[in-house]
């Protein structure tokens, strides 16, 4: 199930803590899974400090989403930025759906002028990626977990509204 | 200081909003430089590992009011130094209630096409000037730009405005 969650960038936070609190989530929501080793996690989201500050610097990553996608969890990131960041009700949780995951995948944006940069960090690693994400992942869940799943889907939109 | 005779919600809500000026645009200058580079074609690296170091330095300048200019100096392998990119900064005194924060991206990305290329092997020198006394950054020492005589100006406008303070752009070449 596809989860959208946004970050305030400036006024309210600079790109670099915007950044780390991206990656922060990331790393929560990702870790949940045994298979999953935090080192790594942390290593590779280490790589992208650099053109993670530049996508939220130039502005790019209000439009462009940040997608992260690990068994069951398909999460979306986009900042927000100006006056909407000092107002900006965040949910910070760690979101559910990675439990089960053996592999995991960054997917990040290209916005131009920043395409080749964003290209040459994503191959240096192979938990990042320029690909466009896979859809919503099928979560194969039965109708009561579904119902729940729902039931958070529907909490976290009310928070957003 | 006479600020002290103020009651102390009012120095509050004046300190936080001009921190956030602050913020919001030195990471718009920090954003829009990243753009040029890329644009231009010119090395990251450096920009990648100095971002925390320069933003901060260009966010306390422009919070304490003595930051009057961001310069960006292209270095080409022959010598010469073009184009530059100027950020110009100016201050509301007292500040501005009433106004948001707004941006104006577009005006840089409807003007990057115009953007003069520049040869493989350039690099890139940012400078700041101020207009008075001013506080000592990490990573900042004493320099001296290079000259801008013989160089057409264009002004790309206004990047982007806070109560406190607003930030435009100029492109030499």
């Amino acid at each position: 199930m596809k989860r959208h969650r946004k970050i305030a960038a400036a006024p309210q936070r600079s790109a670099t803590e915007s950044w780390r609190t991206i990656t922060d989530l990331v790393r929560e929501s990702v870790c949940r899974s045994k298979h999953i080793s935090e080192t790594d996690v942390e290593a590779s989201l280490r790589d992208t400090d650099g053109i993670g500050r530049l996508l939220i610097g130039g502005g790019h990553l209000d439009k462009n989403p940040l997608t992260i996608v690990a068994a069951d969890l398909h999460l979306c990131l986009t900042t927000v930025s100006g006056d909407g960041a000092l107002s900006l009700d965040e949910n910070l949780n760690p979101v559910s759906g990675a439990a089960r995951a053996e592999n995991w995948t960054v997917y990040l944006p290209t916005p131009d002028p920043l395409a080749k940069a964003v290209k040459e960090v994503a191959a240096t690693n192979v938990h990042l990626s320029t690909e466009e994400p896979p859809d919503a992942v099928a979560t194969g869940k039965s109708s009561s977990e579904a119902q729940l799943l729902d039931k958070e889907a529907l909490a976290e939109w009310a928070r957003s509204s | 200081m006479g600020t002290i005779l103020m009651s102390s919600t009012h120095t509050s809500t004046t300190t936080h909003t001009r921190t956030h000026t602050a913020t919001f645009l030195s990471e718009l200058v920090m954003g829009t430089i990243g753009d040029i580079l890329a644009e231009l074609g010119i090395d990251l690296t450096r920009l990648y590992r100095d971002w925390t170091q320069d933003q901060t330095a260009i966010k306390a300048w422009i919070d304490e009011g003595s930051l009057e200019m961001v310069v960006l100096e292209c270095h080409r392998p022959d010598g010469s130094v073009t184009p530059i990119f100027e950020f110009p900064v100016s201050y509301e005194p007292g500040g501005r209630a009433d106004k948001a924060f707004v941006e104006s991206r577009a005006s840089l990305a409807r003007y990057r096409a115009k953007l003069d290329s520049v040869p493989s092997g350039t690099t890139y020198t940012l400078f700041c000037s101020y207009n008075g006394p001013h506080s000592e950054q990490v990573g900042w020492s004493p320099g001296r730009r290079s000259s801008t005589a013989g160089l057409d100006a264009l002004s790309f406008g206004s990047l982007g405005q806070g109560p406190h303070a607003g930030v435009s752009l100029r492109y030499l070449r």
